[in-house]
C-alpha cells in the first residue's frame, strides 16, 4: 500500500515540529514580519456550564462552607447584619454590592443563607478571572463565577440573562472593578437592567472594612483579625414602568445608605438629607489622593458605634 | 478581521509552517530569511446570498434585467460550470443551484417552456448523474434530468456548430443548442483569475477544433500568467472568440466568487497562520496527522474528497460577460492578491489533494505536474515568484496511480509518450493528433466518464511556461520512478532539495514559499 | 557406473512441489525450496547401453535446463504428459555432446547436438505417416517400439538424459556441430530449432505485427527466428527484466513492454479499444496479427489470446500448463496453433525448406548475442543451486542455465 510521503513521521516527530517556536502552552511568538498584522486574539468564552451541574455545585458548597468560610471567618471578624431582611425572599435575586477587596466575595457567599448560597453565580471579570485556564477553572468551581466583560467591548454576550432565566441568583459588583482607593465608584446600570428586564428584586449589600483588611495588592488580610461588616438591605423591586436608570439610582442610594449605616447608624442614614451625596460615598472630594485612601483604609472600630 | 495578505520573513521565532503534500500535510521548518506569501484573511461571506443573487439578476451590468429578457416561446439554455469548480467542492447547497433556481423561477414566471441545462465540461469528463444532482440541486435535477439536463459533448458533430472565425483565423465552434438559443444564461463560480468571463461559453461549450487555438504550447508559453487575463495570450484568444460569439448569441452571465474558507472547521488550522494556532488547532493537527497516516489509502482518499468547503460567497454579479468579469476579478483579487517585492532563486509550493481534474477521482502524476507547474506556478501577476533559471520545489508524493475510467489516455500518455520525450512542443507536434482523434478515447469520452484523449497533453502544455522558466524542478517526498518519468528530480526532505538546488542557483539562494491553503495570487513587483 | 540426476516417482514430493506452486510462491520461494521438494536425486547408475544398430553412446558436454524441466520439477506440468514419459528418467534434452564410439557417418569424438524427439527411427518401428512426411515431432509411435514410453530423450527411462555423464542416442537424432561453434552456443541449438519451427508453423504474412510474450530463452530465440525466417513487420516483446529487453531489441524486437502496460501500449500501436471485463485481465478489440506464447504459463497464453486481433493467430511455443479461458478463441475466431519441438529431417520427402534443426545449427553460429545466453554453468553435484538459479534466471540476469556433467 502506498502512503503519502516516504518518511512517514510519527506523532513524536509531529509534536517535536509543533513544539518548535512555541511555549509549553502551545503559544507561538508572532514572527517579526507578521507583527504588523497581529490580531487582538478573539477571546473565546470560557465554558462554565459544567460548574453549574449538581455535582460541581455539591463540591463547591463543600468548599465554601468547609474551607472558604472558616478561613475568612478566622482571618477577619465579620459582622453580618440585616439577614432578616431576606426572610421570605425567593430567588432569583440579584445581590448588588460595593467592591473593594477580594475578601468581599467570600464574605458575602459565607454569610448568605444556604438557600441562596447553594444557587448563586458570581459575576467575575473576564479579563482577569478567565484569562488563564487554571484561574478560570478555579473561579468557576469555587465561587461559581461566570465571565463578565468590563471593558464594554461587548464582544461577549453576557451570560447573566441566561442564568437568571435558569433561576440562578446572581452576585454582581456593579462598579465593575475593585475600588482603587476604598471609596465607591459609579454604580453601573447593568444589574438594574437585569432586574427591570426580568422583574426580579435586587438586594443591596454594603461591605465595609474589607479595604482596610485586604486592599488591592495584598494577597492575605492584615494581621490582627480586622473587623469587617456586611450589611444586607431590604430587597428592592422594580416598579411597573420604572426604567433601569431610575431603578439604578434607587439601588445605588440603597447601597450608599447601608455604607453610611456603619458610620452613623441606620436611622441617621435613613434621615440623611443630602441624597445626592449619599447616593455615592465618594469620599473627601477633590482632596489629594493619599487622603482618600487614607480615610478609606482606616480600620473599622472593633465594635459597632 | 479582514487583514490584507502579507509576506512573512521566517525568523528564529517562526514556528514550523504547514505544507500540503497531496492527501496529507506536514509541518516544515524553513531556512531563516525564507519569504512566505500569505493571502488576505478569508473575507466575510454575504449573509443573504439569495437576496444578492436576486439583486444581481434584477440589476445587471450592461444588460437588461433578466426578467425583461425572458418571454414565452423562446429557447433558453442555462449553462453552468462543471465539477472542476470550485476546489475543493462546495458544501451543499451549491452556488450554481441557488442561482439556477432563481433563474428558473423567473423563466417560469415569464412562461418559458424550452429550457435546456448544460454542464460546460468542454473536454472534461461527463459529470455523473449524482454529480449533476449535487450541483444543480434536487429540485432542478428532478425537473430536467435526463431529457433536458446534460453534459456538453464536444465530439457530437451533429450538435456542434461553427459560429465563425476570429480575425486571427481561430475557429469558433460550440454546442449547437446553445448557439441557436435566444438566450444563454451562464452560471459561474470563479475561484481564480483564469476562470469566468470570456472563457465560460467560448471554452466550456467548445469542440477540440476550437480549443486547439488556445490550448497549445505556444499560447501557454505566452500566458504570463494565465491567472492574469490582461497578460495571458490564452485569454486574448478567449476574448476574440467571445467577441465572435457575441455577434451570434446573447449571453447573460452570472458570476460568483468564493472566499478562502476551503477546508471544513475540523481542520480549521488549514486556514490559519501557524503562529496563531490555538492549542485546539495543534491538537487537531496532531489528530489529523495520525488519523490520516493510519487510514487505509482508499478511506483516506474518500475523507479528503468528501471534505466539502464551507465557502462564503464574496460577490455575485450578472449581466454582459465583458462588463461582469471586471467585478468578479476585483473580488478574486480582494481575496487573493498579495504583493511581494522581487523574485527569488527558489520557489516552494505544497500541492494539495485536489486539482480541477481529479474531483471524485485520483490525482495521477500528469495532474500533479499540471497542478504544480501549471496552476500553482502561474498564481502570479507581473512575473513569477522565481527568477528565470531558478528552481521550483514542490511537495507531493506522486504515486503512480491512475483512475482507469476517468483518465484512460493519461495512462497511455504516461507510458508511451513521456517515456520518449518530455518536451511539450515535440509532444504537441508528434502526438497531439493521435491522442485527439483516437476513436477509443473519443468513445470513452462520449459514453463513459473519461477525459478527452487529448486532455493529458493539454495538462502537459499547462506546465510549458514553467518548464521553460525553471532551471530545475525538485519534488519533495515523491516516488522516484514516477518523478523521473516526468523529468523531475526527487528529494526526501526540504534540506536535500535545497542542497540539490545549489547546483543551479548557488550556495546562498533566496527562497519564497507560496503558502497554501488558502490560495494567494502573488503580485510580484 | 555413471553419475546422473534422476527423476523418480514420489507422489509426496510431487504434491509438495505442486502445493508450493499453487500457493503462488513463484520466484524466490520456489527457487529456494525447489531443490528440497522436487523428486530429483543425484545417483550413480549403470551407464546406458543400447546394442541395436544406430545407437551411439554420448558424453554430454553441456546440457541446458529448459522451462519444461522446471515445470516438471515444480509439479505444474500437464498430467497429460505423464503417459508420454517413463520413470525413472534422467532429464536433459538440450544437449551438446561428444560421441564415445563411432557410428555410421560419425567418427568417435565428434561434437554433436541432439534432436531429442524419439520417433519411429529410434524406436525401430515401421515409420508412421507423420515420420514418413518428415514431421517426426508428431510421431505416433512415441509410446511403443523398442523403447519405453518417452516423447524425448530426457523423458525416457531407456535412453538416459543430458543431466548425466552418459546418454545414448540414435544417429538419426544427431547433428554435427561445426568446430567454430562453442559449446555454450551449441547448447542453444535445440531450443533455437523449436523457435524456428514455431515461426514456420505460424505462416506470418509480410508486414504482420507480431507479439512475443515472454523473453526467456524461447521468447528471445523466437524473436530471432521471426526476424530471420519471416517478413514480419513490427515485433513487440513482453519482457520483465532489463537485460531481457536489451537482448530482445538486439535480436530484432521493435519495442518491448512490461506485461502490466502491454494491453494499453498495443492498443496505442494497433488501434481499437481496450475492454475491462468484470473478472480477469483487460483485453483488446483490435491488437496484433500474431502472438507467440513463449512462457508456457497460463498467464502468458491468456495474455496472447487477449491481445491478438480478431481472426489472428496465437502460437503456443512453451509447454502449456494450467487452465486458460478460451473464450477469445471462440469469440474472436482465433487460430490457435501448437508448436512442439522441431520438424523436418533426413526422411522428409522433398522438403521445401531446410529442416529446422539444420537451420538452427547454421543460425547459431551467425548471431553474436547468443554467445552470452549461457552465463551460469553448474556441475551435477550442485543441482539444487542450479535449479534455483534457473527458476529465477530473469531476476538474476541470466537467460540459460546449464549443467556441465564433467565438472565436479
Amino acid at each position: 500500500m502506498r502512503r503519502p510521503g516516504k518518511a512517514r513521521a510519527g506523532v513524536a516527530e509531529s509534536l517535536r515540529l509543533l513544539a518548535q517556536g512555541r511555549d509549553l502552552r502551545g503559544r507561538a511568538t508572532v514572527p517579526r514580519s507578521a507583527q504588523e498584522w497581529e490580531e487582538e486574539p478573539e477571546r473565546g468564552r470560557f465554558p462554565t456550564a459544567w460548574a453549574r451541574t449538581p455535582v460541581a455545585g455539591a463540591v463547591r458548597y463543600g468548599l465554601q462552607r468547609g474551607l472558604l468560610k472558616p478561613t475568612a471567618w478566622s482571618v477577619c471578624a465579620p459582622d453580618v447584619r440585616g439577614l432578616e431582611r431576606l426572610e421570605g425572599l425567593r430567588g432569583p435575586v440579584v445581590f448588588v454590592a460595593n467592591h473593594a477587596s477580594h475578601l468581599d466575595t467570600p464574605l458575602i457567599l459565607g454569610s448568605l443563607p444556604p438557600r441562596f448560597a447553594r444557587r448563586i453565580a458570581v459575576g467575575a471579570a473576564a479579563d482577569y478571572f478567565f484569562d488563564t485556564p487554571w484561574r478560570a477553572v478555579l473561579t468557576a468551581l469555587a465561587i461559581n463565577g461566570f465571565p463578565v466583560e468590563r471593558k464594554g467591548s461587548g464582544r461577549l454576550r453576557s451570560l447573566a440573562p441566561q442564568l437568571v432565566a435558569e433561576r440562578w441568583s446572581l452576585l454582581l459588583f456593579p462598579e465593575g472593578t475593585r475600588s482603587e482607593d476604598g471609596w465607591m465608584k459609579r454604580v453601573r446600570a447593568g444589574s438594574a437592567h437585569l432586574c427591570c428586564g426580568f422583574g426580579i428584586p435586587a438586594v443591596p449589600i454594603a461591605v465595609r472594612g474589607s479595604y482596610a483588611a485586604m486592599p488591592r495588592g495584598r494577597g492575605w488580610p492584615v494581621p490582627g483579625r480586622p473587623r469587617v461588616s456586611v450589611r444586607y438591605g431590604d430587597p428592592l423591586y422594580p416598579e411597573a414602568g420604572e426604567n433601569a436608570w431610575d431603578f439604578n439610582s434607587r439601588l445605588s442610594t440603597a447601597v450608599a445608605r447601608l455604607w453610611n449605616e456603619e458610620d452613623i447608624g441606620w436611622y441617621a442614614a435613613l434621615r440623611e438629607p443630602r441624597d445626592a451625596a449619599v447616593a455615592r460615598p465618594a469620599g473627601p472630594p477633590a482632596a489629594g489622593s493619599w487622603r482618600r485612601s487614607w480615610e478609606a483604609g482606616r480600620p473599622l472600630p472593633k465594635s459597632r458605634p | 478581521m479582514g487583514r490584507p495578505g502579507f509576506v512573512l520573513e521566517v525568523d528564529e521565532r517562526t514556528p514550523a509552517l504547514l505544507v500540503n503534500e497531496g492527501e496529507a500535510a506536514r509541518l516544515e521548518r524553513f531556512p531563516l530569511g525564507t519569504r512566505v506569501i500569505y493571502p488576505p484573511d478569508s473575507l466575510p461571506g454575504i449573509r443573504d446570498v439569495g437576496g444578492a443573487i436576486r439583486q444581481a439578476l434584477l440589476h445587471p451590468h450592461g444588460e437588461d434585467p433578466l426578467p425583461a429578457l425572458l418571454r414565452p416561446g423562446m429557447r433558453l439554455t442555462i449553462v453552468f460550470d462543471d465539477i472542476s469548480l470550485p476546489l475543493p467542492q462546495m458544501r451543499a447547497p451549491d452556488m450554481r443551484q441557488r442561482i439556477i433556481e432563481q433563474v428558473l423561477e423567473m423563466a417560469a414566471a415569464a412562461g418559458v417552456d424550452d429550457v435546456e441545462l448544460l454542464a460546460a465540461n468542454a473536454l472534461h469528463r461527463r459529470m455523473t448523474a449524482a454529480e449533476l444532482k449535487r450541483t444543480v440541486g434536487d429540485r432542478v435535477f428532478r425537473s430536467f434530468f435526463p431529457g433536458h439536463l446534460n453534459n456538453h459533448d464536444a465530439e457530437d458533430r451533429a450538435n456542434l456548430t461553427e459560429v465563425g472565425t476570429t480575425r486571427h483565423g481561430e475557429v469558433v465552434e460550440i454546442n449547437r443548442r446553445a448557439a441557436e438559443s435566444d438566450l444563454i444564461v451562464y452560471v459561474n463560480i470563479t475561484l481564480t483569475g483564469m476562470s469566468g468571463g470570456a472563457k465560460s461559453v467560448a471554452v466550456g461549450l467548445a469542440s477540440y477544433r476550437s480549443l486547439r487555438h488556445h490550448h497549445n504550447v505556444h499560447t501557454l508559453r505566452h500566458s504570463r500568467s494565465f491567472n492574469d487575463p490582461p497578460q495571458s495570450a490564452m485569454h486574448h484568444s478567449y476574448d476574440r472568440m467571445a467577441a465572435v460569439l457575441a455577434g451570434h448569441v446573447r449571453v447573460f452571465t452570472v458570476e460568483s466568487t468564493v472566499n478562502g474558507d476551503s477546508y471544513p472547521p475540523q481542520v480549521g488550522f488549514m486556514n490559519k497562520r501557524e503562529w496563531e494556532w490555538s492549542p485546539a488547532d495543534q491538537a487537531s493537527y496532531l489528530a489529523f496527522r495520525k488519523l490520516n497516516a493510519m487510514a487505509p489509502a482508499k478511506m483516506r482518499r474518500q475523507m479528503w474528497q468528501r471534505s466539502h468547503a464551507p465557502y462564503g460567497i464574496t460577490g455575485v454579479h450578472a449581466g454582459a460577460p465583458a462588463e461582469v468579469h471586471p467585478h468578479t476579478l476585483a473580488n478574486v483579487h480582494r481575496q487573493q492578491l498579495t504583493e511581494i517585492d522581487g523574485q527569488s532563486d527558489i520557489g516552494v509550493w505544497g500541492l494539495p489533494f485536489i486539482c480541477p481534474y481529479n474531483v471524485n477521482s485520483i490525482m495521477n502524476p500528469i495532474l500533479v505536474m499540471s497542478l504544480g507547474l501549471g496552476y500553482f506556478f502561474n498564481l502570479y501577476r507581473n512575473k513569477p515568484i522565481v527568477r528565470q533559471g531558478g528552481v521550483g520545489i514542490f511537495y507531493h508524493p506522486m504515486p503512480e496511480e491512475f483512475h482507469p475510467v476517468h483518465h484512460p489516455s493519461y495512462i497511455d500518455f504516461y507510458e508511451s509518450v513521456l517515456s520518449r520525450t518530455k518536451d511539450p512542443a515535440l509532444i504537441e507536434e508528434k502526438y497531439e493528433e493521435q491522442f485527439a482523434t483516437d476513436p477509443w478515447y473519443t468513445h470513452l469520452y462520449r459514453t463513459s466518464h473519461a477525459y478527452h484523449g487529448v486532455h493529458p497533453l493539454y495538462m502537459w502544455y499547462w506546465g510549458a511556461h514553467a518548464l521553460q522558466h525553471l532551471g530545475d524542478v525538485i519534488f519533495v517526498g515523491a516516488e522516484r520512478g514516477t518523478a523521473s518519468r516526468l523529468g523531475f528530480r526527487t528529494a526526501s526532505t526540504l534540506g536535500d532539495a535545497l542542497e540539490m538546488a545549489r547546483e543551479t542557483v548557488g550556495s546562498s539562494p533566496s527562497i519564497t514559499y507560496h503558502h497554501s491553503p488558502p490560495l494567494a495570487l502573488a503580485d510580484v513587483r | 557406473m555413471s553419475q546422473a540426476l534422476e527423476f523418480y516417482r514420489s507422489p509426496a514430493r510431487y504434491l509438495a512441489a505442486r502445493g508450493i506452486a499453487a500457493a503462488g510462491a513463484g520466484g524466490r520461494l520456489a527457487g529456494a525450496v525447489a531443490g528440497s521438494v522436487s523428486p530429483l536425486r543425484l545417483v550413480d547408475r549403470p551407464a546406458e547401453r543400447r546394442d541395436e544398430p544406430g545407437w551411439v553412446r554420448l558424453r554430454p558436454l553441456l546440457s541446458g535446463i529448459c522451462g519444461s524441466d522446471l515445470a516438471l520439477l515444480g509439479g505444474h506440468s500437464s498430467p497429460y504428459l505423464t503417459a508420454l514419459a517413463s520413470l525413472p528418467f534422467v532429464p536433459g534434452h538440450e544437449i551438446v555432446a561428444e560421441t564415445v564410439a563411432a557410428a555410421p557417418g560419425l567418427p568417435a569424438g565428434s561434437r554433436v547436438v541432439v534432436d531429442p524427439v524419439l520417433s519411429c527411427a529410434a524406436r525401430g518401428t515401421r515409420p508412421c505417416p507423420e515420420c514418413r512426411a518428415g514431421r517426426r515431432n508428431r510421431c505416433g509411435h512415441i509410446t511403443t517400439g523398442s523403447l519405453r514410453a518417452g516423447l524425448q530423450t530426457g523423458f525416457c527411462a531407456d535412453t538416459g538424459g543430458g543431466w548425466s555423464r552418459s546418454v545414448v542416442a540414435h544417429v538419426s537424432q544427431l547433428h554435427r556441430v561445426p568446430d567454430e561453434l562453442a559449446d555454450r552456443t551449441a547448447v542453444l541449438v535445440e531450443p533455437l530449432a523449436c523457435a524456428v519451427h514455431s515461426v514456420r508453423r505460424a505462416a506470418i504474412a509480410p508486414g504482420a505485427s507480431v507479439l512475443v510474450v515472454g523473453a526467456g530463452t524461447v521468447g528471445l530465440l523466437t524473436v530471432l527466428a521471426l526476424r530471420e525466417f519471416t517478413a514480419a513487420g513490427p515485433i513487440y516483446a513482453v519482457a520483465k527484466h532489463p537485460h531481457q529487453r536489451a537482448l530482445a531489441e538486439a535480436l530484432g524486437a521493435t519495442e518491448t513492454f512490461g506485461v502490466r502496460r502491454l494491453a494499453r501500449a498495443l492498443r496505442m500501436l494497433t488501434g481499437g479499444t481496450l475492454e475491462h471485463p468484470d473478472l480477469g485481465a483487460d483485453f483488446l478489440l483490435g491488437g496484433v496479427d500474431v502472438a507467440f506464447d513463449c512462457t508456457g504459463g497460463a498467464g502468458g497464453l491468456d495474455t496472447a489470446l487477449r491481445t491478438v486481433r480478431a481472426g489472428g493467430t496465437v502460437v503456443m511455443s512453451g509447454m502449456p500448463s494450467g487452465a486458460v479461458d478460451l473464450a477469445p478463441v471462440w469469440f474472436r475466431e482465433l487460430h490457435l496453433i501448437g508448436s512442439y519441438a522441431s520438424a523436418g529431417g533426413p526422411e522428409a520427402e522433398a522438403p521445401a525448406q531446410a529442416p529446422d534443426f539444420a537451420e538452427a545449427v547454421r543460425l547459431a553460429g551467425r548471431v553474436a548475442p547468443l554467445a552470452g545466453f549461457v552465463d551460469a554453468v553448474y556441475p551435477l553435484s550442485r543441482w539444487r543451486e542450479a535449479i534455483g538459479h534457473a527458476l529465477s534466471a530473469g531476476r538474476l540476469g541470466s537467460v540459460k542455465v546449464a549443467f556441465d556433467p564433467n565438472r565436479s
